[in-house]
């Protein structure tokens, strides 16, 4: 079993479950539009140590601010 | 023949589907497409004839979702319901169909009259996605086109569709279930209005309780005015938190997973030979050096450089052959009106006042033509959306996110759009400062007095002084974005999320359209507001009677008189510009037109000429970099009246770009002065 990690410490390529989004209301609703929710399957795409990071959600590339990829969870699969 | 009426058609979509060239394809009008999410910030109107059918369309701003969390996305809802379009088209990027259907689930709960146009086919045919067209039709129960917006291809389809839909009463009939805990919940919610409002349509309730469960904004405000408000409230607050304590989850993400798990179920029955096409294609390539984590800055600024050396390169010899167009139209009516014995008055109203002034301006068309073509390529191409990503790490450092890096990058064309582009942002702190610090992004108004100043002092170095006037302006920027973080002791900024679409070659026709409208304004505003202008200065140049034209006994020279003491310390203290820096308020270029008509060119002495006695390199330089600081002009003023809904911050901005820009070219000039420049 994958132990829980917050998004900024995957790697690229890494395939992620989200486990869960503690990022305030409005960012979470903004970002389950996109489609990405408990339990979606996304992509690390670029994760640079610093900066925002790229994941793939769905067909499309979202840069994400590295303090809010911080409060989401996911499990590599 | 049947009688002819106005069709109402509203198009709406996911930002980067193609939404804005799918309008102009439509209705051939003069509109801009970008490349970078959030760029149609107002809606937008255009009109197309079809057969006997005369058709409105509304580009409505791009959006991912329907549900309104602030202002600016009410409005596509707002559209669809109060404005009740015949027609609502949204367009679909193929290759992302499964969040653009996300969009289309709450089209059809919202009863929209719709109709999908698909774009993109072929781009994911090529990445190995098929889809079965007819069927996804079916199973929505909507209309779909196939359209090539880049080709104009289905057009007339989408045209046809169109006007059948406009006549027809039929609606999507697909309902969603979001499962028996929310649907009780639901269905409580709905019998509660029902009870105490009975003039509400079934149709507009279904609608109207999800978006309650949803929090959005839009319909909180318009039910605050019934009378059972504040009991519809704690009521549907009540089933939230019992949902949200049901499925420990927010309540936006639980209808959200409904959707999706839908859409799900759809996209597995028409999607078919699903291939996975490897991620090693250009835009993965372009993306590994252009967002590089060394790299991305620096060809950043190498872009940035490149586009000014472009601008200026391409632009020089068409400056010089449109300022000897006017010299010789100048000498030639001068000539004739002579010739034909018209009072000398008038004459030099003519030539020194109108193509003094107008024809000193114009010949920068070029400038200002090339400059929105470069920052339109690399708006249209999908490459700003990645420097928002490459400068978001620097934009922390002053309390922003890389996002509004974009409307600053927008301000080197044109404050204005700068301005609007803030709108995307998404907390009023954001929004506030990026406005505030804007105006320090030189515009393009004002490379004409740099222009002309560096052409007159610095002819051999021009692409780097100017070049050092934006960086000094970015500088300024910064250092005021640091000061305003800790004034507005402002924190945590809005969460950065952006999308970075794939790069696409800018279309032709869209990068004309956009250079072509840009060039037109800025024509159009030297046939008015600068023609206007340069009457007034010629005016006031050539009165009280009796005294020679452009001298100090002028009232032009008295007024220039009574404020260059302020001016003396900054190094040009003399008449002619203070009265071109008064007047530049109403227009940056107004500067330039002035000292055209105050010197009055293509009279023996050349503009260059002229200046360099007056000025010397070191107050050159003070000038060009006062001109950058000051107060922004009268459009910029009245735009941040309007996005700030405050006269407040408009009064603020012209008091403290102003005096920043006095102690800078202050201490420009007298450094320099120090350092023993001249």
């Amino acid at each position: 079993m994958e132990e829980k990690k917050s998004l900024s410490q995957f790697k690229k390529g890494d395939k992620v479950r989200v486990l869960s989004v503690n990022c305030g209301r409005t960012l979470s609703r903004r970002l389950s539009d996109l489609g990405l929710f408990e339990e979606t399957e996304i992509e690390i795409i670029k994760n640079d140590d610093f900066g925002p990071i790229i994941v793939k959600i769905l067909n499309s590339k979202i840069a994400l601010g590295r303090g809010e990829a911080i409060k989401i969870y996911g499990e590599k699969i | 023949m049947e009688k002819k009426y106005n069709i109402k058609v509203g198009l709406t979509g996911n930002p980067n589907v193609g939404k804005s060239t799918l309008f102009n394809a439509l209705t051939k009008s003069k509109q801009h497409v970008g490349n970078w999410p959030g760029k149609t910030v107002e809606k937008k109107d255009g009109y197309a004839s079809y057969k006997d059918k005369k058709i409105h369309f509304v580009d409505l701003p791009g959006s991912y979702s329907l549900t309104a969390f602030t202002e600016e996305e009410t409005v596509t809802t707002s559209f669809i319901l109060d404005e009740k379009p015949d027609v609502v088209v949204q367009i679909i990027d193929a290759e992302n169909l499964e969040r653009n259907l996300f969009m289309t689930i709450q089209l059809i709960e919202l009863q929209a009259p719709l109709i999908l146009a698909v774009n993109m086919l072929d781009l994911a045919k090529k990445g190995g996605i098929e889809m079965n067209i007819k069927e996804l039709s079916i199973l929505l129960n909507v209309p779909i086109v196939v359209v090539n917006a880049r080709h104009e291809k289905g057009i007339n389809e989408l045209m046809e569709a169109i006007i059948k839909k406009s006549t027809n009463k039929h609606r999507s009939k697909v309902k969603l279930t979001y499962g028996t805990e929310v649907n009780d919940e639901l269905k409580k919610i709905k019998e509660f209005i029902k009870k105490n409002d009975k003039r509400i349509n079934d149709n507009e309730l279904n609608w109207m309780v999800i978006k309650l469960l949803e929090g959005d904004i839009r319909i909180e405000q318009k039910l605050t005015k019934k009378p059972y408000c504040i009991e519809l409230k704690s009521l549907v607050e009540k089933s939230i938190s019992h949902l949200e304590t049901i499925f420990s989850r927010d309540i936006h993400n639980i209808l959200a997973e409904t959707r999706y798990g839908f859409i799900k179920g759809l996209s597995t029955q028409i999607v078919k030979n699903n291939k996975k096409s490897k991620n090693n294609d250009i835009s993965c390539k372009a993306d590994c050096l252009l967002t590089n984590k060394f790299l991305g800055v620096p060809i950043f600024l190498i872009v940035v450089w490149i586009m000014f050396q472009a601008t200026f390169v391409l632009s020089g010899p068409l400056i010089v052959w449109i300022e000897n167009l006017f010299e010789f139209i100048g000498n030639h009516i001068s000539i004739f009106l002579e010739s034909i014995q018209t009072p000398s008055w008038i004459n030099s109203l003519i030539v020194d006042g109108v193509i003094g002034g107008v024809g000193g301006v114009l010949a920068f068309v070029p400038i200002i033509g090339i400059l929105f073509l470069v920052i339109s390529i690399l708006e249209d191409s999908g490459y700003m959306a990645r420097v928002a990503y490459v400068m978001d790490k620097l934009m922390h450092r002053i309390g922003l996110h890389g996002k509004a890096f974009i409307p600053l990058i927008l301000g080197f064309g044109c404050n204005v759009p700068g301005i609007m582009a803030t709108r995307t942002l998404e907390t009023k702190k954001d929004r506030l400062l990026t406005i505030l610090i804007n105006p320090f992004m030189s515009c393009g108004a004002r490379l004409p007095v740099y222009a002309l100043f560096a052409g007159a002092f610095f002819s051999a170095h021009q692409g780097l002084v100017i070049f050092s006037l934006y960086l000094l302006g970015v500088f300024i920027a910064v250092i005021m974005g640091l000061i305003f973080k800790k004034l507005f002791s402002h924190g945590l900024s809005s969460p950065f999320v952006i999308e970075l679409p794939p790069y696409r070659w800018p279309s032709i026709t869209g990068l004309l359209i956009h250079v072509w409208e840009r060039v037109w304004l800025f024509i159009k505003k030297a046939g008015t507001i600068i023609l206007a202008f340069s009457i007034i200065i010629w005016a006031l140049a050539s009165f009280p009677v009796g005294v020679d034209y452009g001298t100090q006994a002028s009232y032009a020279g008295q007024i220039g008189e009574t404020i260059s003491p302020v001016f003396e310390p900054l190094g040009f203290g003399n008449w002619q510009s203070s009265v071109a820096l008064m007047f530049g308020f109403a227009a940056k270029e107004v500067i330039v037109s002035t000292f055209g008509t105050i010197y009055n060119v293509g009279d023996g002495i050349s503009f260059n000429t002229a200046l360099q006695n007056n000025f010397t390199p070191l107050s050159a330089y003070s000038f060009m970099v006062f001109t950058l600081l000051y107060i922004p002009c009268i459009a910029v003023i009245a735009v941040v009246k309007r996005e700030t809904n405050s006269w407040k911050w408009p009064l603020f901005m012209i008091f403290y770009t102003t005096t920043i820009a006095w102690i800078l070219a202050f201490i420009v000039y007298q450094g320099g002065l120090i350092l023993g420049f001249q």
